[in-house]
């Protein structure tokens, strides 16, 4: 095919401002989906991060201690006891805080002693001997804590406790080499807390800390005048048995009240809300933008081709074929593709960059900036692919027509 | 009414330098019917565009209603050829998503003539030229020669001093284009100062007076009647410029 | 003639139906996305106390463990509260004009006539000043004025928990039970909701409804009644501690202090005094850390907390460049529109008319889009927002977006009005400078 360009980019030439515009329109519209995808991606890839159990048929009722006298070791039993004995229920376990929600506690570990230590920040949970069986978290290595290990409330604070279990992810933070089990760890002191256990990683509760760490204490939750019931329910008889125990544990001992009583998928959904409505909202801003872009293309080159008409039936009349035409138009958008892209890439690692900066984003992927560009080039030449037909069909006739 | 006096022009591109315009010389009075003829490319429509105010030239004086238009602003100049020149062209131009009504109405509006005012102007001159019942008609319904007709309702309805006509006739078929002239002549008789530019020889005849432009200048400028001998001795002798 | 403009804007715009609705359609879009992010990103940030923006000051000292910073990911930052040892110390100072300590614990409402079950109330603990630094908005009564070492049996209810018990009548001097102890009611505030809660951002700038602060009473009441905050606390730090004298001498952070330094001389004092006790007491072997005391305005403080987070500063970007992408793409269409009417154009210069006539026609056709496009974007941004509240209906954090304020509104339309104005004038003013003879010719 016979491609002599200095027609078309003549032509260009005097249809400068419009295409330039384009061209501008192209590079920001790349720079913006480039980079927007990109953040989609790292969102989904949060929202996608497995809890390490499954939250569906599990719920959780916060219960308050109504005055400094109650007896919150006594209220728990009865709660969990009552609990246990609905039908229904598979496993109800007294904790100190939520897995997936913002009720949590933290504590720093080290496996050195003294409090010059290195120390590791991490969640903590006080737990009991059926918490791991509620939520569903397997034993690595090592066991579980006994019925007998569970030390009951009481007024102390801190205490040091001679057994505990924690994470897989966090035995490789304190213990690289492997082998936790059966390790020491400290709390700023000189107690030894002994690894009896090793989970596989899960969410204990939410915080600035690496999501998987945590530490599992053999303690009566409590201290603070607050403990939550976690409880796993047969799958499709969570929302029931939640009504079902919220209302008889609301007037069942008075020395307490409950303060909250969620499903898990709620707080589970509240996690993920940020990061959804970002990923949504970017998505949707991106389809927009590609939209507006080509509907750009399509409409102005539309336009193009019902105002020259006469140039192109002159064309046609001296001998150019259909396949020419097309060629012509498609080429033209081509050279104004190719220039804002080029642009467009610039600006979308220039963007990039600045975001991994100011905002302590990972680097965009090198693979995100190429598909973008050729999928902009296709679908921009997709646009202009019918109008550039319509200049086709243009009869040679229309050159000799006056106006 | 309108006086020139070695006017020039010059259309400079980076290759070529193009004399439009060479000492135009050229004096019309007012109430006369002036046809002006000329091989194409002899400046006959630069001619036609500095007279009525489209184009600047470059040197001479030219002089319109006794005012010396050169250092005229185009504010200025806008308003001169709004209320003092009514124009007619080869290709009617009329604006096509306007009815009648609205394209003759188009001048007056520039002119914030009051809505009553230019109904009484606009209606005058459609009957004048014998269609004021097709007033709410789109220009595309109408034929060539009622086109025509409408432009020219359209230059007249504002009352100009001259009427300025490119190549009126030009596209239109023996009938209608007789039509045009018989309208021309009937408001050129109302007052108005009448200068066309014509290859048309009917066109010519009915003119008062001919002038004659060759290469840019003024040859000749004599009533048709005397000119005959003279046009067959130039005939078949056209020079273009440039 | 405006009239004559507007018809033959209409006109223009008919013709071309698809282009024009591209362009209408391109500008709602833009604005609409505009205006969701910025009421989300105002709403979210705004200062809630912008008149006092320099008067008052979150204050801080970095008492953390000198191998970790107390945030890793803003390792600069002092952790955001206090010990009870260095809360009491820096409070016993009068430097500043007003200041205030305070903690969130839960509490149980009980005695009120008629009240059948005890009622749990978030509490914040405070010291006096708490009311007047903040300018918190009494309905009835007012704050206690006693000395804030006393535990003084005075208690302010929020608005929600006094119709609750109350009726919503006028309860002050009335006696009511708080975890277990007898009070008297001395304030009812107003309805008072400041987001995002600047004053407490460590538990959450925007409380979920069971978090929002429903009653105050004063600080000396954590001692006497040896109670421990439920809200926010990290410790570190050597030894268990045993009972609760040693809590109160631990390096738990749990106490939030802002001070009201209205002078640049008064902060500069009081940051002397801070600097002293730092010195002091790190020859004791206490704040191993780096000198980082702060006095933080609550601009910078929000900031610092992340209320303000990257994630809506980066959505209002992409909104803006979108909404530059759709103007650019109405500029091309207006451009080549105008540019292709040129022989018409021509004739009307032809026939008289100026380059202003022309550059107003054709501005007034810019308008209409403008306007157009204006109205719907405002409609579009008004449905996402509606829609936004009604996909967050049970958080707090949008809870303000439940009005469009008349502002945003201005805001709006001034977008939309300045944004199409601006990309419609360039193509306005150019077709304007077209010579009216090169258009004409028609061979």
């Amino acid at each position: 095919m016979n491609l002599n360009l200095r027609p078309i980019l003549s032509a260009l030439a005097r249809n400068r401002t419009g295409a330039v515009l384009i061209a501008l329109e192209i590079a920001i519209a790349l720079a913006v989906m480039v980079n927007a995808t990109w953040i989609v991606a790292q969102r989904v890839q949060q929202i996608e991060e497995p809890s390490g159990f499954d939250a569906r048929d599990m719920f959780a009722i916060g219960v308050s201690a109504l005055s400094s006298h109650s007896d919150l070791g006594a209220a728990q039993r009865e709660d969990l006891a009552y609990l246990r004995s609905l039908p229904g229920v598979v496993a109800a376990s007294a904790t100190s805080s939520v897995p997936l929600s913002p009720y949590g506690q933290g504590t720093s570990l080290s496996p050195l002693p003294g409090s010059n230590a290195p120390m590791t920040w991490t969640r903590m949970m006080e737990a009991d001997e059926a918490t791991l069986e509620t939520l569903g978290v397997r034993i690595i290595a090592g066991r579980n804590f006994g019925a007998a290990d569970i030390r009951p409330l009481t007024k102390g604070f801190f205490q040091a406790y001679p057994e505990v279990i924690i994470t897989q992810s966090l035995a490789d933070k304190l213990f690289p080499g492997g082998n936790a089990l059966g390790k020491p760890v400290y709390s700023g002191d000189n107690t030894p807390m002994t690894v009896v256990g090793i989970t596989s990683n899960f969410i204990p509760s939410v915080a600035d800390t690496p999501a998987y760490d945590a530490l599992l204490v053999p303690q009566a939750p409590g201290d603070f005048g607050i403990y939550f019931c976690l409880v796993r329910t047969r799958p499709g008889m969570t929302a029931t048995l939640l009504q079902t125990a919220e209302r008889h544990l609301a007037t069942s001992n008075l020395d307490r009240v409950i303060f909250s009583a969620q499903t898990l998928p709620y707080y589970r959904a509240r996690l993920d809300a940020s990061s959804r409505d970002m990923a949504i909202f970017l998505a949707v801003v991106t389809a927009l933008i590609l939209s507006v872009t080509c509907l750009g293309i399509f409409g102005l080159t539309t336009f193009n081709v019902s105002t020259r008409t006469k140039q192109i039936g002159t064309l046609r009349a001296v001998g150019a074929r259909k396949r020419d035409i097309v060629a012509h138009y498609l080429v033209e958008n081509a050279i104004v593709l190719v220039t804002g892209g080029a642009v467009g890439c610039v600006l979308a690692l220039g963007v990039g960059q600045w975001l991994s900066d100011q905002y302590q984003l990972p680097r965009l992927d090198l693979h995100f900036l190429v598909i973008g560009v050729v999928g902009l080039a296709v679908i921009g030449q997709l646009a202009a692919w019918h109008p550039a037909r319509r200049a086709a069909a243009v009869p040679p006739s229309v050159a000799t027509r006056t106006i | 009414m309108l006086k020139m006096q070695d006017v020039s022009k010059v259309y400079r591109t980076d290759l070529i330098e193009t004399h439009a315009l060479r000492n135009f010389s050229l004096e019309v009075k007012s109430g006369q019917f002036v046809a002006v003829s000329g091989p194409s490319g002899s400046g006959k429509t630069t001619f036609l565009n500095v007279a009525g105010l489209l184009e600047t030239f470059d040197t001479g004086i030219y002089e319109l209603n006794g005012q010396d238009v050169a250092r005229l602003s185009d504010d200025a100049r806008s308003r001169m050829r709004n209320e003092k020149i009514g124009f007619i062209f080869q290709s009617f131009n009329l604006i096509p998503d306007l009815d009648i009504y609205d394209n003759v109405d188009v001048p007056l509006r520039y002119r914030r003539m009051k809505a009553a005012e230019r109904n009484r102007r606009i209606t005058k001159a459609l009957e004048l030229v014998g269609l004021a019942s097709r007033m709410k008609h789109m220009p595309s319904q109408l034929s060539g020669g009622q086109q025509q007709r409408v432009a020219i309702a359209r230059a007249i309805a504002g009352d100009p001093a001259l009427i300025l006509a490119d190549e009126p006739t030009g596209n239109l078929d023996s009938l209608m284009a007789r039509q045009v002239v018989d309208l021309l002549e009937q408001i050129n008789e109302m007052g108005t100062t009448i200068v066309l530019v014509t290859h048309d020889p009917e066109l010519a005849r009915r003119a008062q007076r001919n002038v004659h432009v060759v290469d840019g200048v003024v040859i000749d400028s004599a009533p048709y009647e005397r000119r005959i001998p003279t046009e067959e001795a130039h005939g078949g002798v056209s020079r273009s410029a440039g | 003639m405006l009239r004559y403009y507007l018809r033959l804007a209409f006109n223009s715009l008919r013709r071309t139906p698809g282009l024009t609705a591209l362009m209408v359609c391109a500008i709602a879009l833009g604005i609409a996305a505009c205006i969701v992010t910025l009421t989300v990103y105002h709403a979210m940030s705004g200062n809630p106390i912008w008149w006092k923006n320099n008067v008052l000051y979150a204050v801080t000292m970095d008492s953390w463990d000198p191998g970790t910073p107390y945030d890793s990911k803003h390792p600069t930052l002092p952790p955001p509260q206090l010990t009870y040892k260095d809360a009491i110390y820096l409070a016993s100072s009068n430097i500043p004009k007003r200041k205030v300590i305070m903690t969130q614990l839960t509490g149980m409402l009980n005695g009120a006539p008629g009240q059948a079950v005890p009622l749990r109330v978030m509490t914040r603990a405070t010291t006096r000043d708490f009311f007047a630094m903040f300018d918190v908005p009494f309905e009835y009564g007012g704050g206690w004025r006693g000395s804030d070492r006393d535990a003084l049996p005075e208690i302010v209810l929020s608005k929600q928990v006094n119709a609750e018990l109350f009726g919503g009548a006028d309860s002050v001097g009335r006696s009511i039970s708080w975890n277990g102890n007898r009070f008297r009611v001395v304030g009812v505030l107003r309805k008072w909701q400041p987001l995002p809660r600047f004053y407490d951002v460590v538990n959450s700038a925007f409380p979920p409804p069971e978090g929002t602060d429903q009653v105050f009473v004063p600080f000396a009441w954590m001692t006497a009644l040896q109670a421990l905050p439920t809200g926010n606390m990290t410790c570190h730090g050597s030894g268990g501690v045993d009972n609760y004298q040693q809590f109160l001498g631990s390096e738990c952070l749990w106490i939030e202090m802002w001070a009201e330094l209205p002078t640049a001389a008064g902060r500069e004092r009081f940051r002397a005094f801070m600097d002293a006790y730092w010195a002091a007491q790190r020859k004791t072997g206490r704040f191993q850390r780096p000198l980082n005391n702060r006095l933080t305005d609550v601009g910078q403080w929000l900031q610092d907390n992340g209320v303000v987070t990257s994630d809506s500063r980066i959505l209002l970007r992409v909104a803006f460049a979108f909404l530059a992408v759709c103007l650019i793409n109405t500029v091309g269409i207006l451009l080549t529109k105008f540019l292709r009417a040129a022989p018409i154009i021509g004739v009307r210069r032809a026939l008289g008319a100026n380059r202003r006539h022309i550059f107003m026609q054709h501005i007034v056709e810019v308008a209409v889009v403008s306007v157009a496009g204006g109205l719907l974007g405002l409609a579009v941004g008004a449905a996402g927002l509606a829609g936004v509240r009604a996909i967050h209906a049970q958080d707090n954090t949008y809870a303000m977006l439940a009005h469009f304020d008349p502002l945003g509104v201005a805001w709006a339309l001034a977008l939309a009005a300045a944004s199409t104005l601006a990309a419609g004038l360039y193509p306005a003013w150019s077709v304007g400078r077209l010579p009216p003879a090169g258009y004409l010719k028609s061979r």
